[in-house]
């Protein structure tokens, strides 16, 4: 019989882990520009062009893609079963839409006049993530009330609530497009197809934090995620109480999702494709599918914007095109290979 | 009763005659007279209608349309990327005039089957926008002024070209927005001012006029300049956002300025000023430091 | 004791009624079927013994209320084998059937060797083990329902509930699903309580049988009690000849159709 048992659990996580540390080095090493290692490395402390470079400008990116690849990959995994739909992912929720639209709005509308007051320190919070979390939230609320009936979450209409509320701030997002000028239309593509251009290491620990404690909670939940795929009912009795989980994990992943969308606008294609292909690759088992996603997630993202900046240099691309770019064909070539056998769709 | 197939065919001819008859060329007007009636669909446009002579025969303008400070109190015809068809076509205009790419093909060519007479200008090279004085000159019916208009602004370039002549390029990143970081490409008309202004732009080999450019790129081309031509308001944010990469010789040498002038982002008659400005932010020391010129702010010499 | 006892137990869908006035006693070790026309009730009066739904009226599961319990407590009591099996993801037999353990250890531990062995004795019982690796979506109707029975038995309850068990077997595999379970409630005395389309079979396995009608019970007793010519010309309105076998000493229905 062959089922999770410790030696995969340990032999897969590990292989990823080292695959993951590889893959950030590597693309902290990578880039449009040359850098001379051993002299960055000399230089770690000072200011040197080098060192600025490696430490500065890609390693936050890098730390910043790991920990929002994982994150979009585990929420993708949690949802699925939830909605009991293997093609469920991040975006559906509403909540990537909702943050997206919150942060073009405060993008559009800030008072900009309030800046320079309080000494100019107002300037240095970050306003617009804040108002896209805020836009998640609303949405959150919006689709949780909308699918609560009797104490439980209704797949059927946490979809379609999902779908509709995306169809509805999609329409919003193109009127504004057609009335902003041309420097709010660039930053309203960067929360439609995201960015991990960050220096900030207090955004990036930040992200860390929040992601890495949401998906630790959710991996405690791994074995109930495995029992709700049974049906409610059958979940019932194997002693799972369905409705409290799902609500849990609707808000556990919409505060994740939103945290993350807030900072680097939408990234798609993670959530909906890493979570498939570790299931065809070791098993559906929430167990061992919920550590192996967060990393692989990494990995994948940490290489996509690593050709997002190499491919048109100097000029970057948005990370979100990268993904959906290289990762449809990829996962359709290995369905291919693999997906008829195994892929219960 | 006529048969069915004759009625069909007899509908499409009438169509066929109607779209023949309506739709006028988009070519000049010149052989249908002088324009006197001009709604403008472009700031720079409005600008160097003004800039021409001819700001008295302007019947419509967009919402942006703020100098010279007569174009505001003009009626306003909308936004110029989606512009009100109904409020054009209400002031009997004979001529509109807008900025290829800037507007919504499908509208002009919904202005042109409304019978309105459309002349879409490129402005993407300095060049070009020079041709547009011309051109806009000969609609209005008066080809010497628009020489006498690109005389003016040629002189004003090879002013700021002779006094930047003899001192190196400095190598300079134009920025117009922050997050994400959209910088000024090649083909652009920026870029070919800052060249003018004696600038080398760290991103002129790129073949976008705008693009995203990764942190990692500015810090390695080091510019000795930075700009940050956009919008905002709060021009202490531009330093802040590149303190921490000190090793670019802009930050070093606190050279990292704010200049959101119209002047040089609407690709119009002040360009020449914009120039000028432009040039003193670049190579300060060959201006006369005592002649500060508005809406600049020099972090240091 | 009783295993299971339901007094007065009345449950309506929104506004339409579906049980009224229940009142069912079964005792540790009996194996009980319930009987009855779709539509008669039986697959909501299992649900609401299982703890899925509540009703008006009392439940009580080894003389305590249903509701006392929590639900991990409830899942090593008893096991449900429903109708129709669906998984909307890839798991393969034997990790289904390990499903059935997830209250015997911690869940944030993985199954411990006991855990595998109970798993496969459960499969081998129901003569499953041998596509233990396959996937559950490429098995037969009746193949997976082995394995759903087979989860059941992991998690070794005192009460099994069944809908319909034998829905979707063969023959061969119907009379195998059914003798084992009669060798769990003897041999073991397991506490079976099944609802059941098939008259015959449910006259030859279960001691008792409980003819729900319209949301009433009917009837309630032995075979010979419950299967009578005019029990099934009330309840289900057509006209059958009962006969008795006679090696098992059961009734058998023979059906009279109007056309032949």
């Amino acid at each position: 019989m062959k089922v999770l048992d410790r030696k995969k659990m340990i032999l897969v996580n590990s292989a990823l882990l080292i695959l993951l540390v590889l893959s950030a080095a590597a693309c902290t090493l990578l880039g449009p520009v040359r850098i001379d290692l051993s002299e960055a490395l000399k230089n770690i402390f000072s200011s040197t062009a080098d060192a600025e470079i490696l430490l500065r400008a890609r390693l936050p990116r890098v730390l910043l893609g790991i920990a929002i690849g994982g994150g979009m990959a585990v929420c993708g995994v949690v949802l699925q079963a939830l909605l009991a739909n293997p093609l469920a992912c991040p975006q559906m929720l509403g909540v990537s839409g909702g943050a997206s639209l919150g942060g073009i709005l405060g993008l559009i509308f800030f008072p900009n006049w309030l800046l320079p007051l309080a000494g100019g320190r107002l300037g240095e919070i970050s306003w617009i993530p804040l108002a896209a979390f805020l836009g998640a939230l609303f949405s959150m609320v919006l689709v949780y009330r909308f699918s609560l009936f009797h104490g439980r979450l209704h797949p059927y209409h946490i979809l379609l609530s999902g779908v509709i509320l995306n169809s509805f701030i999609a329409a919003v997002i193109m009127f504004l497009n057609s009335i902003v000028d041309f420097y709010q239309a660039q930053g309203l593509l960067f929360w439609l197809m995201g960015s991990l251009s960050t220096r900030a290491y207090v955004t990036v620990g930040f992200i860390w934090f929040y992601i890495l404690l949401g998906f630790l909670w959710l991996w405690s939940k791994g074995l109930a995620l495995n029992l709700i795929t049974l049906g409610e009912d059958a979940a019932m009795h194997l002693g799972v109480e369905p409705g409290a989980l799902q609500r849990q994990i609707f808000i556990a992943s919409s505060l994740m999702i939103g945290a993350m969308v807030s900072v680097s606008g939408m990234i798609g294609f993670v959530g909906l494709m890493v979570p498939h292909v570790m299931r065809l690759l070791i098993g559906s088992d929430h167990r061992l599918l919920l550590p192996a996603s967060f990393l692989a997630g990494g990995i994948f993202l940490c290489w996509a914007d690593t050709l997002a900046r190499v491919l048109l240099a100097p000029a970057e691309l948005p990370v979100g095109i990268v993904t959906a770019f290289f990762g449809g064909p990829f996962f359709l070539f290995l369905l291919y290979r693999e997906g008829r056998r195994s892929l219960a769709l | 009763m006529i048969r069915r197939p004759r009625l069909f065919a007899l509908y499409f001819r009438l169509i066929g005659l109607f779209f023949f008859i309506a739709l006028p060329s988009s070519s000049d007007a010149a052989s249908v007279g002088f324009s006197r009636r001009i709604v403008s669909l472009a700031p720079s446009l409005t600008e160097t209608v003004f800039a021409l002579g001819f700001g008295d025969r302007l019947v419509g303008v967009t919402n942006h349309c703020d100098y010279p400070a007569e174009a505001k109190n003009l009626p306003k015809v909308g936004d110029f990327m989606s512009p009100s068809l109904e409020v054009i076509a209400a002031q009997r205009p004979d001529l509109v005039i807008g900025v290829v790419g800037a507007i919504d093909p499908a509208k002009a060519r919904e202005m042109e089957r409304l019978g309105l007479n459309v002349a879409l200008l490129s402005l993407s090279t300095v060049s070009e926008i020079l041709s547009s004085f011309k051109r806009i000159a000969a609609l209005l019916g008066d080809a010497e002024a628009g020489e006498r208009l690109v005389r003016k602004l040629t002189l004003q370039f090879d002013k700021v070209t002779n006094r930047v002549a003899h001192t190196p390029r400095r190598s300079t990143l134009m920025v117009v927005g922050l997050r994400p970081l959209v910088a000024v490409g090649g083909k652009n008309f920026l870029d070919e001012l800052i060249t003018l202004a004696g600038g080398a732009n760290i991103a002129r080999n790129a073949p976008q006029p705008w693009l995203n450019l990764p942190d990692e790129y500015v810090v390695a081309k080091a510019p000795q300049i930075i700009i940050e031509a956009g919008m905002g308001s709060d021009t202490a944010a531009p330093a802040r956002h590149w303190s921490d990469l000190k090793s670019i010789p802009a930050v070093k040498e606190r050279r990292v300025y704010t200049y959101n002038s119209d002047k040089i982002l609407r690709p119009g008659p002040r360009i020449g000023d914009g120039l000028e400005e432009l040039a003193r932010l670049i190579h300060p020391e060959c201006f006369d430091r005592a002649d500060s010129a508005k809406g600049t702010r020099c972090e240091g010499a | 004791m009783n295993a299971i006892h339901a007094e007065n137990l009345s449950f309506s869908y929104q506004d339409r009624p579906v049980l009224h006035g229940i009142s069912l006693s079964v005792s540790c070790g009996e194996m009980v079927g319930i009987l009855g026309p779709n539509g008669s009730g039986k697959t909501t009066l299992l649900k609401i013994f299982s703890g899925i739904l509540r009703g008006i009226g009392e439940v009580r599961l080894k003389n305590k209320n249903i509701e006392k319990y929590n639900r991990p407590e409830l899942s090593r009591l008893f096991a449900v084998v429903q109708q129709e099996p669906r998984v909307n993801f890839p798991y393969s037999a034997a990790e289904i059937v390990l499903m059935g353990r997830a209250t015997y250890h911690s869940p944030l531990a993985l199954e411990t060797p006991h855990d595998l062995e109970v798993a496969r004795t459960s499969m081998d019982r129901t003569d499953s083990l041998g596509f233990a690796n396959r996937y559950l979506h490429e098995l037969s109707g009746g193949e997976k329902q082995r394995v759903m029975i087979a989860r059941a038995l992991a998690q070794e309850p005192e009460i099994l509930l069944l809908d319909e068990p034998s829905a979707f077997l063969d023959l061969k595999h119907q009379i195998q699903i059914f003798e084992l379970l009669l060798r769990l409630n003897r041999e073991r005395g397991l506490t079976i309580v099944a609802a059941l389309h098939d008259l015959n079979v449910a006259a030859l396995f279960f001691p008792r049988l409980v003819m729900l009608c319209n949301g009433r019970i009917h009837r309630d007793g032995a075979p010979s009690d419950v299967l009578t010519e005019k029990t099934i010309q009330d309840v289900y309105g057509i006209r059958v000849r009962i006969e008795y076998d006679s090696a098992t000493k059961k009734p058998q229905l023979f059906i009279r159709p109007s056309l032949s």
